[in-house]
């Protein structure tokens, strides 16, 4: 079991392994309630600049509640967001698009660099033009410009609205389920995309994410919450059949791994 | 060329053809985001049961004249009142979007044939159902001018948060924008723009000229800029070919002006059909 924490003990400590530098994001004993129901109790967590931190946990567990409130889109009941972040980039989660909508990636993207109110589609050259092609193009995803929103992949609309967020220049960045609807091929080219902003850009990130194996492999500290934080610490610690098995219920066809982690029947990718 | 213009000298021809020439592009550019946000069915809605508000206005006003300004402001209010009442019950309940809108505006309809059958006849109503566009003042050229220039600037003034918001709403609101304002105010504008072209246009054809533009323009935009352009723009061409062919071939204006917003959607549907063809044709060209 190591350090990480079980659940129902210990809330707000700082996740001990592989901390860097200070903290940037600090949730302390957050309530969160839609009407009379309770989505978040009492959660604490604290992530440091320069980590990639993974919220996961069973559906309606809060995850996305957690990123909503730590981006202003939900006021907590109880409790407190304090963020060092000089500007935090948001990347929602995929919702179905009108197809026929013909507004083009460079139009959608000059919308994150227009301040003002009025604004007039994506100029055809010029700094503009300029800047989100450079965007883009770090994402490898400059072949979109001209196309369509609509005419997507679920893979490439994930691209373009990481890049949407890259344009506001966070130094936190959060995901809400960047993968769904991404395929196998999709998913591997995404994680090396969160690589790169990881360990090239020095982003600090938090993302909320089922994919137990792009959370293993891409995480500094894992968040298990399911209503309040059940346990956290490094991925090692954390995804293990036992944390799991307390976090989701028992799981049909998980074992544990030769190395003692957690073992997911369609087996790991590496 | 005379001919050409020559509709122009009768008056009430000029002030349909200037009301025409504000109210075409007005519904094309308040169309394309009413499509956008999936409201067709919603603009829909109000129209009929605009219906009722013309019922509610002869019973208070006591006057059968739909030029009358009271009500002008009763049917307006009404429009106002269900529009908000649409919104606030999509927010505030779990029911289909489709389902509200069916229920608030088959009970308005039904309010208004009830209140129909208590005053004397239905005469004057038909004025509404069909509407007449001919019977246009100078006041009301003015009237659709202000109105124009209220909807331009709204749209304008909101284009981002309005955009942000068709692609998802929480990326308008992380902006800061408050969207729960913003949609309030739109269903509003939509709500007085009906009220206000009901006249003219009658609560049967309003949606035409409101969607029909900017489902033409949607289809043939390579992007969004040229997309409201066009929307604006087939609906000024269509209005005024509207007016211009009902006075040659003495047909009822308002359904002229309907048709050939159609003819127009039906020329864009063969251009992006044709389009499609040519581009598919170069492939299989270009792979030999």
């Amino acid at each position: 079991m190591a350090d990480a924490k079980p659940c129902h003990c210990h809330h707000g400590d700082a996740p001990s392994s592989r901390a860097k530098g200070d903290p940037l994001l600090e949730v302390s004993g957050v309530w969160v309630d839609y009407g009379e129901k309770n989505v978040l109790a009492d959660v604490s967590l604290t992530l440091q600049r320069g980590t990639f931190g993974c919220l996961i946990g069973p559906n309606g567990a809060g995850k996305s509640t957690l990123l909503k409130t730590v981006i202003g889109l939900i006021r907590p009941s109880r409790g407190e967001i304090r963020s060092r972040a000089r500007r935090i980039g948001y990347v929602p989660q995929q919702l179905p698009l009108d197809p026929g909508l013909p507004l083009t990636v460079a139009e959608f993207l000059s919308l994150k660099l227009t301040r003002s109110r009025w604004w007039w589609g994506a100029p055809g050259k010029g700094a503009m033009r300029e800047k989100i092609e450079a965007q883009l193009k770090e994402i490898g995803a400059d072949h979109l410009i001209d196309r369509r929103l609509g005419r997507l992949s679920g893979g490439e609309f994930q691209r373009v609205l990481v890049a949407y967020a890259l344009l506001g220049d966070p130094d936190l960045l959060l995901l809400d389920e960047p993968l769904t609807g991404v395929d196998i091929r999709g998913g591997v080219s995404f994680d090396g995309l969160l690589h790169h902003l990881h360990d090239h850009r020095g982003m600090t990130i938090l993302m909320v994410s089922h994919d137990l194996h792009l959370v293993e492999h891409l995480s500094d500290v894992v968040f298990c919450i399911n209503r309040d934080l059940c346990c956290h610490g490094a991925p090692k610690e954390v995804l293990r059949p036992d944390n799991l098995a307390r976090a989701y219920g028992h799981i049909p066809g998980m074992v544990p791994a030769s190395d003692g982690s957690a073992f997911i029947p369609l087996g790991r990718i590496h | 060329m005379e001919w050409l213009l020559e509709f122009l000298d009768l008056p009430q021809m000029r002030y349909a053809f200037y009301v025409a020439l504000i109210a075409g592009p007005l519904g094309g550019l308040l169309g394309s985001f009413i499509t956008l946000r999936g409201m067709a069915f919603f603009s829909d809605a109000i129209s009929h049961g605009a219906m009722t508000g013309v019922t509610l206005g002869f019973a208070l006003t006591l006057a059968r004249d739909l030029n009358d300004p009271m009500m002008q402001l009763i049917v307006s209010l009404f429009c106002v009142a269900m529009a908000l009442l649409m919104a606030w019950l999509l927010e505030r309940t779990t029911l289909q979007t489709d389902t509200i809108i069916a229920f608030t505006y088959t009970g308005s309809v039904a309010l208004g044939m009830i209140m129909i059958s208590r005053l004397r006849g239905s005469q004057g109503l038909e004025g509404a159902l069909f509407g007449d566009i001919l019977a246009s003042s100078a006041g009301d050229v003015w009237l659709m001018a202000g109105l124009a220039v209220l909807t331009c600037g709204f749209l304008f003034f909101n284009l981002r948060p309005l955009t942000l918001a068709v692609v998802q709403e929480n990326l308008a609101r992380v902006e800061g924008f408050n969207t729960r304002r913003l949609n309030y105010a739109f269903v509003v504008l939509v709500a007085l723009v009906i009220a206000l072209l009901l006249r003219q246009l009658g609560a049967l054809l309003i949606s035409g000229l409101i969607v029909v533009p900017a489902a033409a323009a949607r289809v043939i935009a390579p992007n969004f800029r040229f997309m409201l352009a066009a929307s604006a723009v087939i609906g000024l061409v269509g209005a005024a070919l509207g007016v211009f062919g009902s006075y040659h071939l003495d047909t009822p204006t308002g359904p002229t002006m309907v048709l050939s917003d159609v003819a127009l959607l039906t020329g864009c549907l063969l251009v992006s059909a044709g389009a499609s063809l040519c581009r598919r044709r170069q492939l299989r060209k270009a792979r030999g």
